[in-house]
């Protein structure tokens, strides 16, 4: 007999929790006893309705196609407070982490925020460009005019190596 | 002492009064900066996208940070502080990650270094330097300001990894907050996220988690908020006005760095300590200061 979720008619996918458990590198995660203390602190609960204890639930009966394509992983305030308090050290952070992963390896709709962040590191190793900042008197102020130190890129060879890193997958 | 220094994107691209006062105040206590020879990511928002890339990225700061010759790390930013932390100790107990980063370094002739000493600003001033030596260096005690800290999430959990301080009961910053002659005060919503990692796809929520923590804090009638994060920072000074908008309150709470806040006990200029760059009203502050 098999679990078919009633709300959705989805069922389990097994192979999908293997990737899941794959990108956990050893982490506990089947110990959940649903305390919901991970919840009950959760940063995300209030404004986004993040419920880490479901996560970490629906991952264990394998509904992972469905988390992986939605926008609940995405509301995630990494404030880590999950797994800090968690009495059987399951970790819903980590869980979410590879559920994204996951999203990502699926081309599922990714907040386009951190591709941009990730083909900015690509063009010039930082995740974001200088600002120019003003100052009290309303000047606008840059690293030169600040007398701070120059930006140094990494070398050329970072890209080739950066985007080999990129298409690493766990086995 | 020597100190490698590993900045992060959001300090070198828009938190300058973070670095400003870093670099200022740490050669006051013997510190000499060392700048690596790149700067990169730390693999913050890499980690969402794709694990191991974020590991090697990490790894490879070690590896630039190992160039160096000096064995202690600074690392000013939170989460790159946790980032790089979390993938030492990936790459320190996982042979099959460890191998491949290994291996992808070597392509650029570097070498993992496992005897990286990592160090927040928190923890080098709090343990290293120590409490003592940093009163004997105050110029101007900063009596009668009340004050209270934000230490921020990511260097106080998860405590298995090895944190900056007490998860649940953080102190050190209290206490170098303290040591300066001002009042740390407790408030209840110490322990709340600043919201800054919901800015890559929340933006109106990760603004109302720090606009709620403000308005908070406002109702305390503290002189101000002090913080050792540039995403904190980012989000309670930089966009102060626009957390007030969203929460719908009237925000005008100063918000300072802590190296600023050391900086100016030290009878440092405040320009040098970025101190003109703050975007909350810093000034108010600055007027109860006694000089």
């Amino acid at each position: 007999m098999s679990l078919t979720d009633l709300m959705s008619m989805a069922k389990p996918n097994l192979e999908s929790r293997e990737k899941i458990f794959a990108r956990l590198c050893g982490r506990n995660f089947l110990n959940c006893y649903l305390c919901i203390k991970c919840t009950s602190g959760c940063t995300a609960l209030k404004l986004l309705e993040l419920k880490p204890h479901e996560i970490e639930k629906l991952v264990n009966l394998g509904f992972v196609d469905e988390l992986a394509s939605s926008d609940i992983i995405w509301t995630c305030a990494t404030c880590l407070k999950c797994f800090q308090r968690c009495p059987q050290k399951a970790s819903p952070y980590h869980v979410i982490i590879a559920l994204r992963n996951l999203a990502v390896e699926r081309e599922a709709k990714v907040p386009e925020a951190y591709m941009k962040a990730v083909s900015q590191i690509l063009e010039g190793g930082l995740a974001e460009q200088p600002q120019k900042v003003a100052n009290k008197k309303m000047e606008t102020c840059d690293r030169e005019g600040l007398k701070l130190p120059k930006i140094r890129p990494p070398k050329e060879s970072f890209q080739t190596v950066f985007l080999k890193a990129l298409e690493e997958k766990p086995s | 002492m020597k100190l490698a220094v590993f900045w992060g994107c959001r300090i070198l691209t828009s938190q300058y009064e973070y670095e400003m006062s870093v670099r200022e105040v740490l050669p006051k206590f013997d510190v000499e900066l060392v700048d690596l020879r790149e700067m990169l990511c730390c693999g913050d928002p890499v980690k969402s996208i794709n694990d191991f890339a974020a590991d090697y990225l990490a790894a490879r700061i070690l590896a630039l940070a190992s160039l160096t010759g000096v064995k202690d790390l600074l690392i000013p930013c939170n989460r790159c502080h946790f980032v790089i932390s979390e993938a030492k100790r990936l790459i320190e107990n996982d042979e099959k990650t460890c191998g491949k980063i290994a291996a992808l370094l070597r392509e650029e002739d570097l070498k993992y270094d496992s005897n990286m000493r990592i160090w927040h600003v928190i923890d080098f001033l709090h343990d290293h330097v120590g409490l003592d030596r940093i009163k004997k260096a105050i110029v101007v005690p900063l009596k009668g300001l009340r004050l209270a800290s934000h230490v921020g999430c990511q260097i106080l959990r998860y405590s298995d990894l090895g944190r900056v301080d007490d998860a649940e009961n953080p102190v050190k910053l209290d206490r170098l907050i303290n040591v300066l002659g001002a009042e740390s005060v407790d408030y209840a919503e110490k322990l709340d996220c600043c919201g800054a990692a919901l800015t890559y796809s929340h933006v109106d929520s990760a603004l109302s988690l720090a606009g709620s923590k403000l308005k908070a804090l406002q109702g305390l009638a503290v002189d101000g908020l002090v913080v050792s994060c540039p995403d904190c920072g980012m989000m309670f000074d930089s966009k102060q006005k626009d957390a007030a908008a969203t929460v719908g309150a009237k925000l005008n709470l100063p918000v300072l760095y802590y190296t600023q806040l050391l900086g100016l006990a030290l009878n440092i200029e405040q320009d040098k300590l970025g101190l003109h760059l703050n975007q909350s009203p810093a000034d108010q502050l600055l007027a109860k200061i006694p000089s």
